[in-house]
């Protein structure tokens, strides 16, 4: 395939390309390395007293049900928004410079994968404090990262040139990503849906890759072979539909850019 | 038995080559308003053929010099060619490496140092990273900014930046070298610095695709010219006679002018 191929001829500038992502985003302040940890950890403040206060329900250990759901929430909507501006905000280079336009959205969505892994240390905190049982089921979880990134990278690759032959395609992503997100259970259970949104949440494909990612940290288990079957089903599904929507609109790209 | 009709020496061909800008009579930029006019069959656009049937057949080791007034079409050709724009009609092939310069300082991210701009920009052109490491002091020497590659570029003087550029784009022996109207802005010691490398890449076996309104600079590299005009080839052939064509052209017009 010509994309994967064009990746891989170009790895060296995409390696470049995520440590300068990572640089601008750690360079600008003394704690913005901190930051990234510091971030989820205080997201998951606010939900506790909201939830456990306010709306009250139990979950329990509601800390780390809150948190992993919070990651992997803040990894797929900040790698979708970054990837899906990458070749608006590459514009310039892409009208000049004979450069495989994939490059742009693969290093966005690999430094997106780098920065899970930094905020996954005050999980594991968090892990540690609550006394939850640490299982081998934990190695399970650069699987589900895996999947979680190629899910990532097909949306970012068909939103990036759709940002840039329609420039409202980013407010509604916006929106339609802010939709999403109460649609998934990141911070609530799904025990508390009323029957007749049940389904809104059931059908949403980013639940079922969410679960693979929180099963081996929340349950302390390996997801099933029918839940993993679904999620990698939909990750590659989004990898090809992305491809393909990508390859269709490469050669219009720099017309618009 | 007659060997297949191909000519391994042909680096650049292109046949009925035609590009074509859109221009949307309306404005229409967002995804909602174009489905309102898709669906209402209103979806208008005003075409611009910016390149407009052009044919050639450029050998390996040729030098091109590329002529024509603003707008007729002489950079499309060239990002053509680069490969950054697709035809929209017509056929083109180029066999090897391209190494284009089609704008002062693309590729070059301003807040970096031009020795951490040598990695970026060598990068985008396609190189490997060790490549670039083994090449960087040749890159540095070249362009004789020793004593300011390691200060952020965002300092340098466009002169500067053409240099450095033009260096990083020649440290490897490409198949095509690219320059739109890059080196103007160099002073003449390193005008005639890269004169002399473009007439030694060429000699090795480079193909030079050169857009220039200098005459004097496009006579000392190029032994071809091309005249674009409109999007059409309206001359081709030795440098001299196709220049001598385009400045009578440019007389005439003035005269013409000159006396309404």
């Amino acid at each position: 395939m010509r994309l994967f191929s064009d990746i891989l001829r170009y790895r060296d500038l995409v390696r470049y390309l995520v440590l300068r992502e990572l640089k601008v985003r750690y360079r600008r302040s003394v704690i913005g390395f901190l930051w990234t940890m510091l971030q989820p950890l205080l997201m998951l403040l606010v939900f506790h007293v909201v939830f456990s206060a306010i709306f009250r329900f139990d979950v329990k250990n509601y800390p780390v049900y809150a948190l992993a759901g919070i990651l992997f929430w803040n990894f797929f909507s900040q790698s979708i928004t970054t990837s899906m501006n990458s070749l608006r905000g590459n514009a310039s280079l892409l009208t000049k410079i004979p450069v495989p336009h994939v490059v742009f959205p693969v290093a966005t969505t690999v430094s997106g994968v780098v920065n899970l892994l930094f905020a996954l240390i005050p999980l594991f905190a968090i892990l540690v404090v609550t006394g939850h049982p640490l299982r081998p089921s934990l190695f399970f979880l650069p699987v589900s990262i895996l999947i979680a990134a190629a899910f990532t990278l097909g949306a970012g690759l068909a939103l990036s040139p759709l940002a840039v032959l329609f420039h409202d395609v980013v407010e509604l992503v916006a929106v339609l990503l802010t939709l999403l997100m109460y649609m998934t259970p990141t911070f609530y259970p799904m025990a508390i849906l009323p029957d007749r949104f049940l389904w809104a949440v059931r059908f949403n494909p980013i639940r079922s890759i969410l679960e693979i990612f929180r099963d081996p940290i929340y349950l302390a288990k390996v997801p099933p072979v029918s839940h993993l079957t679904v999620a990698i089903g939909i990750a590659i599904l989004a990898l090809v539909a992305g491809s393909l929507i990508f390859r269709a609109t490469s050669d219009r790209i720099a017309l618009y850019a | 038995m007659t060997a297949p009709l191909q000519q391994p020496d042909l680096v650049v061909e292109a046949s009925g080559l035609r590009l074509c800008y859109r221009l949307a009579q309306q404005r229409i930029p967002s995804f909602k308003e174009y489905a309102i006019h898709w669906l209402k069959g209103s979806l208008k656009y005003q075409k611009l053929w910016a390149v407009d049937g052009v044919d050639l057949r450029i050998g390996r080791g040729s030098s091109v010099g590329i002529v024509g007034r603003n707008g007729a079409g002489k950079s499309t050709l060239l990002k053509l060619i680069s490969g950054v724009l697709k035809p929209t009609e017509g056929s083109l092939e180029v066999r090897g490496s391209v190494a284009p310069i089609l704008e002062l300082g693309t590729g070059f991210d301003h807040e970096l140092t031009g020795y951490e701009n040598i990695f970026l920009n060598a990068l985008l052109l396609g190189h490997p990273h060790r490549e670039v490491e083994a090449r960087a002091d040749e890159i540095i020497a070249f362009s004789g900014l020793e004593n300011f590659i390691h200060s952020p570029i965002r300092n340098y003087s466009s002169g500067m930046i053409a240099r450095l550029g033009f260096s990083i784009a020649t440290a490897w022996k490409p198949a095509v070298l690219i320059l739109d109207e890059v080196l103007s802005v160099g002073d003449q010691v390193f005008k005639r610095r890269c004169e002399e490398r473009m007439r030694d890449l060429v000699t090795d076996g480079v193909t030079l695709l050169m857009v220039s309104h200098e005459a004097a600079a496009v006579r000392s590299v190029c032994e071809e010219c091309l005249w674009i005009d409109q999007g059409k080839i309206r001359a081709c052939g030795p440098v001299d006679d196709v220049l001598e064509q385009y400045s009578e052209l440019a007389t005439a017009g003035q005269a013409l002018r000159r006396g309404s």
